[in-house]
């Protein structure tokens, strides 16, 4: 029973993820590797409950992804996971400490004005929270990103290439700013990138090739990730994918058997 | 020529793809032209089943001999005539190439039913007359009984025997105003159908009809003439004048119909299809604006795309030239669409009104070319103008914009607008000052009133940042981060909010307009009632149009004679002219006129009121300068001229009228006499319960006329106002739908450009139901900026023809505000605003997550 997405039918059947069984575990900067089309979107959009697996199950702490209708869905992602997308990550109509409030303005709940604060500080956005994001450069828009998904104080956050879009040093910065969140405040952080330099600011390194999972990578630096990449040969997948299985300690969140 | 084949395959295939963007152009346009063409055909069809029924009535006559003299007054254009003598018909029968001769003896007589209630009245004329028995001069056909015989017996139209619920052998009362027992023997058919429309016929022998509808015996209303075979009509009336003494006239029966279709189509349906045109006018305005927003967005949407063909090397009046098509396609189809609609309307409608008793004839569906091209026209030249300057813009569009990200059109107000605006509003409101206070005109005041509408429309995106700010405050605490982004979204182009709110504006902006000049109307016959009615009971019968027949003149003495009853004081009508003028006159008891009513202060007195002495208003002795002790000569019906001396001049004509002579002034010149109010006070010390069962009693054997106090009696008045605006307000309705249709058609258009945004929050954790308030909200606060604006716009208005018809005229107006309604049509704006956004909603919360994020 391994996750599997499949996207159409017949002769036009993509398999996106082939029986791929992965665990991000908590407290952890996790970032998901592997060239295009190897699945690594769909995986983070299934983990986190943008997306449906057609089989398997996909678990948050103990949630079952699969069993929640788009209402509770809704709630989890609003509660319990945070986002920072490639790009288009604010609501042009807000102010920049208004974007950041808006999953805890949703929930209609009160802030943790204490979290809010220094989330705040630790962003360096201080002086820019009534400016509308249209003022901001790119960077900092997608630092502004970044607080919005700590803000709800979440299990995991999930980044879909978020220096997609920026600059090396923009990039750099935002993801100096994931690595140092996750660690001074022990959260869990899952990102998909392409980037071997943004992989090297993860705890590990999860590698993927057509919908596979074929390696991972502990304590990953630049030049290991690229080795590791081009070693990417079509023919060699599946065969260092045994005894990846989910860690057995505290799952953060996770796509498994 | 490859150009333009380029131009319009760009459009057809962008229509293709984007059918649902046209889909409120299309429903507005087709509304539109739907209306006006419904209109038009409508009022073809009505004015061709009119004339068709005159000429069936007037079918078999080919001259109608009848008195010269005449008096109209305002309103009525047959006028009241004298009768002719009927000792002409013996002369008349000996003139060569006459074949039969009949006098017409007819009048008014309101029939009873078997429920006591009056039958018809409403509009149409309530005929009585005489049965004329040569079946060509006579239009009615026995369908079931037999003719009037003996003094009581009468035919009815099937029609009326039906509404009445009355059959042969039946006893009932027909009020000529006199309440005349009559027994119905026979029914009768007008056409093959059950009645010349709804006009209810009562045929009695010739006897009855002398002794009940005329002054004097000997009389009729006219004679009605058929040729012998070879005779044409022109000259059997010839032959016919060369006999007829002076001051009776002949004309040939055509012109006799044509003198009937006149007065209803010349005034009565010219008037139904002006107002009905004038309705499709703001209908259409209204789409305008809705059809030229939906462009504007298309285009500021499709920037890149057209940037794209700019750059490819397509000319800027290429571009123009395919939005201009695309627009030509979609008012063209949409037209073809409104015209079959509006025929289908007009079918509808024909086939409605007999069903809810309006009272028109029946007939073929007249559909003309104009009925065809007009509508037509107006929906390809409303749709193109609307699509006129985002054309334009269209084609302005640099070819460097593909690069660029889309921009959506968030321009704010121009620092011009707010000037221009301004300056517009401000000569609006000098106009309407001076046409209100300074030199009253209606001219003016509406000249004023268009410039303010003007400054409405220039103002509105400046003004919507404010409004929009102002309505919205209470969103963000009611509806938390939802109204918030709800309020922020509707401020994000103060410019297309504007737009679509302004549809809606002008919308409630008639409908308030209507609303209070409406309520001011009733206030103003409130005030009238109850300033000018002194006594305790009003005795009337309702009627309208040429319908009813008055009260008796009997009833007054009967009921002055109560020992319940103070006084009684009955107003009748006359007519004659005064100074040349045909003029309404008041026949009654002057010296106990003022028991009954308050003419407020009297310069004079009505002490020892002659029969040659006449009261006159103020406002009518103005017009003619008069003063107390001058003369004034009043030539009536029958041609004669009498000199009266104005005894007193009155300050209150509402219910008086404007000359006040005695009953027996009027007896020798009288047609049919008739009261139309009577006013009763109570004797002192008798309680009001008890004199009122006692009018009630003794007014019965008068044909059950209405008995109601002064506010009951105010309140009937103003019925007919309720009914007016019931119909304006159900054919304002239209008008609100297609604003509705074009808050609907933004908002999907606006969702569609904000599909990642969309897809953002609802990532972030918005869930279905937050999305779907969100987009409901902020439609909700775009229909209330219209409304609000609409409101103030309409109240405004109403207040300057108010304002300005009491200036130009000599009735003071009463103006109103009712709170009530307008309320109403506050929350109605608001509700149907959140209808609007129900689907633009829906669409947004239908939409993937994933897919939305990811779009392009």
């Amino acid at each position: 029973m391994d996750a599997v997405k499949v996207y159409g039918r017949g002769d036009t059947e993509v398999r996106a993820l082939d029986g791929v069984s992965v665990g991000f575990p908590a407290g952890r900067f996790t970032a998901i590797m592997g060239p295009s089309g190897s699945g690594k979107s769909t995986l983070m959009h299934c983990a986190a409950g943008l997306d449906t697996l057609t089989s398997g199950s996909a678990l948050i702490g103990d949630t079952e992804l699969s069993t929640l209708d788009d209402r509770r869905l809704t709630l989890l992602r609003r509660e319990r996971v945070g986002f920072v997308f490639q790009a288009f990550n604010l609501i042009p109509t807000l102010t920049v400490a208004e974007n950041i409030t808006l999953p805890t303005d949703l929930a209609g709940g009160a802030r943790d004005d204490e979290w809010y604060d220094a989330l705040i500080d630790v962003v360096g956005l201080r002086d820019r929270l009534h400016h509308r994001p249209s003022e901001l450069s790119g960077g900092q828009q997608q630092r502004v990103a970044v607080a919005r998904a700590f803000a709800g104080s979440p299990d995991v956050v999930f980044a879909d290439e978020p220096t997609g879009n920026l600059d090396s040093r923009s990039g750099e910065e935002v993801l100096r700013l994931l690595g140092s969140t996750v660690r001074r405040t022990n959260r869990t952080v899952v990102m998909v990138t392409h980037d071997p330099v943004a992989a090297a600011h993860a705890d590990e390194v999860v590698f993927l090739a057509d919908g596979r999972l074929v390696d991972r990578m502990p304590d990953p630096t630049a030049e290991r990730v690229l080795d590791r990449l081009k070693d990417f040969d079509p023919r060699t997948l599946g065969a260092s994918a045994g005894g990846t299985s989910a860690s057995g300690g505290q799952a953060g969140a996770g796509v498994r058997s | 020529m490859s150009g333009t084949r380029a131009s319009l395959r760009i459009s057809v295939s962008s229509l293709r793809a984007h059918k649902r963007r046209f889909a409120g152009t299309f429903t507005a346009v087709l509304l539109g032209v739907a209306f006006l063409t419904g209109t038009l055909v409508m009022g073809d069809t009505l004015r061709g089943s009119f004339d068709t029924m005159f000429g069936d009535a007037a079918g078999g006559t080919d001259a109608v001999v009848r008195s010269a003299d005449v008096v109209t007054v305002p309103g009525d254009s047959l006028g009241t005539r004298e009768p002719v003598d009927t000792g002409l018909i013996e002369k008349i029968e000996r003139v060569p190439g006459v074949a039969a001769v009949a006098p017409r003896i007819e009048g008014a007589g309101q029939l009873v039913g078997s429920d006591g209630e009056p039958v018809g009245g409403q509009g149409p004329p309530t005929v009585v007359g005489n049965w004329i028995d040569d079946a060509r001069l006579n239009p009615y056909r026995l369908a079931d009984g037999r003719l009037p015989e003996r003094s009581g017996e009468v035919v009815l139209n099937r029609g009326a025997a039906e509404a009445g619920k009355l059959n042969i052998g039946d006893t009932t009362v027909l009020r000529t105003p006199d309440p005349v027992r009559v027994t119905v023997v026979g029914l009768t058919t007008f056409g093959g159908e059950d009645g010349m429309a709804q006009v209810t016929y009562t045929g009695m022998t010739r006897a009855d009809a002398e002794k009940y509808l005329m002054p004097k015996p000997g009389g009729a209303a006219s004679i009605q003439v058929r040729a012998g075979p070879g005779t044409g009509q022109e000259e059997l009336a010839d032959a016919l004048r060369a006999v007829l003494p002076s001051g009776v006239e002949a004309i040939t029966g055509q012109e006799s119909a044509e003198e009937n279709q006149e007065m209803i189509s010349g005034q009565f349906l010219s008037l139904f299809t002006t107002l009905l045109l004038v309705f499709s006018g703001i209908v259409l305005l209204v789409a305008t604006f809705s059809i030229h927003n939906t462009f504007a967005i298309v285009v500021a949407q499709r920037t890149r795309e057209n940037a794209l063909l700019r750059a490819l090397g397509a000319s800027r009046r290429q571009v123009v030239g395919a939005t201009l098509a695309e627009a030509s396609v979609v008012a063209l189809v949409a037209s073809a669409a409104g015209l079959l609609g509006g025929i289908g309307i007009a079918a509808g409608m024909r086939a409605l009104f007999p069903v809810i008793g309006f009272p028109f004839p029946e007939g073929p569906l007249v559909i003309g070319a104009l009925s065809m091209l007009l509508p037509l026209a107006v929906g390809v030249a409303v749709c193109l103008g609307s699509a006129l300057l985002p054309a334009v813009r269209a084609g302005r569009t640099a070819p460097l914009a593909a690069l660029r990200e889309t921009a959506v059109d968030d321009s704010g107000a121009s620092r011009t607008r707010s000037v221009v605006g301004t300056v517009v509003g401000l000569a609006g409101i000098g106009t309407i000052l001076a046409g209100v206070f300074a030199t009253p005109s209606l001219v003016l005041a509406g000249t004023g009133a268009v410039l303010a509408l003007a400054a409405f429309v220039v103002l509105g995106p400046v003004a919507s940042s404010y409004a929009v700010r102002l309505l919205g405050a209470p969103l963000d605490r009611l509806r938390g981060v939802s109204g918030a982004l709800a309020r922020r979204n509707a401020l994000r182009s103060p410019k297309r909010t504007a737009a679509t709110a302004t549809a809606l504006m002008i919308g409630v902006a008639v409908v308030s307009l209507f609303t209070v000049f409406g309520a001011s109307l009733k206030a103003t016959m409130d005030r009238t009632v109850s300033r000018s009615f002194a006594g305790d009971l009003a005795v009337s019968v309702p009627a309208f149009g040429g319908g009813g027949s008055g009260l008796s003149p009997r009833l007054t003495p009967a009921l002055a004679e109560l020992p319940e009853v103070g006084s009684a004081v009955g107003l009748g009508r006359g007519v004659a002219e005064v100074g040349g003028d045909g003029r309404q006159l008041t026949v009654t008891d002057p010296a106990a006129l003022a028991e009954g009513f308050d003419l407020g202060s009297v310069d004079g007195s009505f002490d020892g009121f002659g029969t040659n002495d006449i009261a006159v208003s103020r406002p009518g002795a103005d017009d003619r300068n008069l003063r107390r002790g001058s003369t004034v000569q009043l030539t009536f019906a029958d041609g004669r001229k009498e000199t009266f001396t104005v005894k007193a001049v009155y300050e209150r004509s509402e219910l008086a009228g404007d000359y006040v002579i005695t009953r027996a002034a009027w007896a020798p010149h009288r047609t049919q006499d008739a009261d139309t109010l009577v006013s009763v006070t109570f004797r002192d010390g008798v309680p009001a319960a008890e004199a009122r069962a006692a009018v009630e009693k003794a007014a019965a054997p008068f044909g059950n006329p209405d008995v109601q106090t002064r506010d009951e009696y105010a309140e009937t008045s103003a019925g007919a106002i309720d009914m007016m605006l019931t119909l304006i307000y159900a054919l304002l309705a239209l008008a609100v739908v297609i604003a509705l249709l074009g808050i609907a058609n933004t908002l999907t258009l606006a969702v569609h450009e904000r599909t990642r945004e969309l897809g953002l929050l609802r990532a972030v954790g918005q869930t279905r139901a937050q999305l779907r308030a969100m987009v409901r909200w902020e439609s909700v606060l775009v229909a209330a900026f219209g409304t609000a604006g609409g409101l103030a716009l309409g109240g405004l208005l109403g207040w300057v023809i108010v304002k300005a018809a009491e200036g130009a005229g000599d009735t003071p107006f009463a103006f109103a505000v009712p709170p009530a309604q307008l309320m109403v049509v506050g929350v109605v704006g608001l509700t149907a605003g959140a209808i609007a956004g129900r689907r633009p909603a829906r669409r947004a919360a239908r939409l993937d997550v994933l897919r939305a994020v990811a779009t392009e």
